[in-house]
């Protein structure tokens, strides 16, 4: 376990920044006032990135490197050419921060969970003035995170779309939890 | 073959004056296809070096001594490529950003190029829209334009119809075609059905 270098940093900051607003500051900010306040960090074991609590970290350090499964929330996966694959473990904290919306009708919650693109007949609601190419946080009518994306057509373009047009092409979805069982946390 | 004749006899002056005797240019005296080939060869070099004094060899020895890395030439054939190397200076391994401030900055960093990113495209697709909308607009008032020429030319052509009844003159005849139209339309409808058994 060690922390991330200035290049890792930065392709994990600018990939969690494609999802979330200016409230990303608040991912990383001590807990209180006081001097020595407990902060979130990130933290690499292996190839992988968790955003963890620096005392829990400091804590893993008395955990051998084989019996350390994992810590805190396992936001992705450095991949070997240098950049970094987001995993649907970091939704809840994508949720907490994400900038742009689509909310999915209920006709459209397992097409997407079972691994689709969101399509225009099932967007339920979009965030306004959302541009082509960013990323999206995916929501059911009831306000409940599914997944995420990256939006296909700007909120304008796709109000044009015809029904079977791609609004979203899907990143991730909560359907991983069972199809990646396996490799999702180790391998 | 005139270039190389000059140069075997420039070769065989060099070698009398060297005074080498066991030298190859020396030896081969005779026109021997075979020893001219092996001449072409190794010539030049030992051209040059043949040509000067043993003091002269001395010295261009003590010149070898250089490295390569003292002379600065590009290493070609290594393991690593060229670009890879790592400059000499810095301090061997990863550094870390692990403390508050530099994390901070960092993030400040990402977040203004990302802002950037994103107004851009957004004003992009405004701009983008705009010529859009504008475009539409035109096709539509160009649309129009058509449509009303095109009535103009079938209201155009309507009048000019009716004048030519009009000069042809006569209601009577005008009545006498308007029947003959309607009853050449009425005779015509029972000639369109088809009946089925």
């Amino acid at each position: 376990m060690r922390a991330l270098t200035e290049e890792e940093m930065s392709t994990v900051l600018k990939k969690l920044a494609n999802y979330t607003g200016d409230s990303l500051k608040e991912l990383i900010a001590p807990l209180d006032d006081s001097e020595n306040a407990d902060r979130y960090v990130f933290r690499v074991v292996k190839d992988r990135v968790y955003y963890v609590l620096l005392s829990i970290a400091n804590l893993a350090t008395s955990v051998a490197r084989d019996n350390l499964a994992s810590l805190g929330v396992c936001l992705g996966k450095l991949t070997k050419t240098g950049k970094f694959r987001l995993h649907i473990t970091s939704l809840p904290i994508l949720a907490a921060h994400a900038r742009y919306k689509i909310w999915i009708k209920p006709n459209g919650e397992m097409s997407f969970l079972f691994g689709g693109n969101v399509l225009k007949a099932h967007v339920g609601r979009q965030t306004e003035d959302c541009p082509e190419h960013v990323g999206v946080v995916v929501y059911n009518m009831a306000d409940c995170p599914l997944g995420f994306g990256v939006t296909a057509r700007s909120t304008a373009e796709a109000r044009r779309l015809d029904p079977t047009g791609i609004v979203c092409f899907r990143q991730a979805d909560c359907g991983e939890y069972l199809r990646d069982e396996d490799t999702l946390f180790a391998g | 073959m005139p270039p190389s004749r000059t140069k075997t006899i420039k070769n065989k002056h060099a070698a009398n004056k060297s005074g080498i005797k066991s030298s190859k240019q020396s030896k081969s005296g005779p026109p021997d296809g075979v020893a001219k080939t092996k001449r072409k060869g190794p010539a030049p070099p030992s051209k040059e070096v043949k040509g000067k004094s043993a003091a002269d060899l001395l010295k261009k020895k003590k010149k070898k001594v250089y490295t390569e890395k003292e002379l600065g030439i590009p290493q070609l054939n290594m393991v690593t490529p060229i670009g890879v190397t790592k400059p000499k200076g810095k301090k061997k391994g990863k550094v870390f950003v692990d403390d508050k401030e530099s994390m901070s900055t960092m993030l400040a960093l990402v977040q203004a190029d990302k802002k950037g990113e994103i107004e851009s495209k957004m004003i992009k697709a405004r701009q983008m829209e705009e010529i859009r909308e504008a475009r539409k607009l035109e096709a539509e008032k160009k649309g129009e334009e058509r449509k009303a020429k095109l009535d103009e030319t079938k209201e155009s052509l309507r009048k000019k119809r009716k004048r030519t009844h009009v000069s042809e003159g006569e209601s009577e005849e005008k009545g006498l075609i308007k029947d003959a139209s309607t009853t050449g339309t009425k005779a015509a409808r029972p000639k369109k059905r088809v009946a089925f058994a």
